[in-house]
């Protein structure tokens, strides 16, 4: 049972590798370019974006981020408050006198490289946090999980 | 030097301009200027958000172009997720 089993895997594995071989060279130059161009275009765009995020970053800030994977913004008009944004995406948690009191959900409508993302959050925090907070989807810290999904 | 920077899928798209020369009648960089100032009114009407950034203050949001700001950063329209 098991080499049967062992047969057909290595069959089904010999057969993909055949269509693979088969269709690799068949794709023209025009199509290798595509995909050339989509990828120097992201890993463009994820540059500028981490050039942007230095720039904007105090040095605490920019250490913080990659030592610890997230920036924390201290509140411009809320004592004791600081917002957690992470670095790779996700919610931003929220501290009051050290304490997690809730989570944010807060994306752009355009998609935007991680560290625009970043910069996007700081901006709007320290330039325009009441709009921020009214526009953010609130939840009890560690009720939605990283995926987006409830616990 | 006065830059405005947009954010988008692509990073940051930039329009630079020379604040000085603008004042002394420089077509080049009045024309600089007026093509920030269409970037910014289009990005504006689309919801997008401008912060001016200055060195070593905290940004400040902005409703209107200014043409002497260090730099003007257009952040896209955010939505609660």
């Amino acid at each position: 049972m098991i080499w049967e089993a062992l047969v057909l895997l290595l069959a089904v594995w010999l057969l993909v590798l055949i269509i693979a071989l088969w269709y690799l060279p068949r794709l023209g130059d025009e199509d290798w370019g595509r995909w050339g161009r989509l990828l120097g275009a992201r890993i463009s765009a994820d540059h500028r974006a981490r050039s942007l995020m230095r720039e904007m970053l105090t040095l605490a800030q920019y250490q913080q981020l990659t030592r610890q994977g997230y920036v924390e913004v201290t509140s411009p008009t809320i004592a004791n408050r600081v917002y957690r944004i992470p670095g790779a995406g996700g919610l931003v948690r929220v501290y009051e006198q050290g304490s997690a009191v809730m989570d944010l959900c807060v994306q752009p409508v355009e998609p935007l490289p991680d560290g625009d993302v970043v910069v996007m959050h700081k901006l709007m925090i320290e330039g325009n946090e009441q709009e921020y907070l009214a526009k953010a989807n609130h939840f009890a810290p560690g009720l939605v999980n990283l995926r987006g999904g409830y616990l | 030097m006065g830059m405005l920077r947009v954010m988008s899928r692509r990073g940051d798209e930039r329009v630079a301009w020379d604040v000085t020369k603008a004042e002394l009648g420089d077509q080049v960089a009045i024309a600089a200027v007026r093509e920030a100032e269409r970037i910014f009114a289009q990005q504006r009407a689309n919801g997008a958000t401008a912060f001016k950034v200055e060195t070593g203050q905290a940004p400040t949001r902005i409703e209107q172009f200014d043409g002497t700001a260090e730099q003007i950063l257009l952040v896209p329209r955010i939505v609660g997720g």
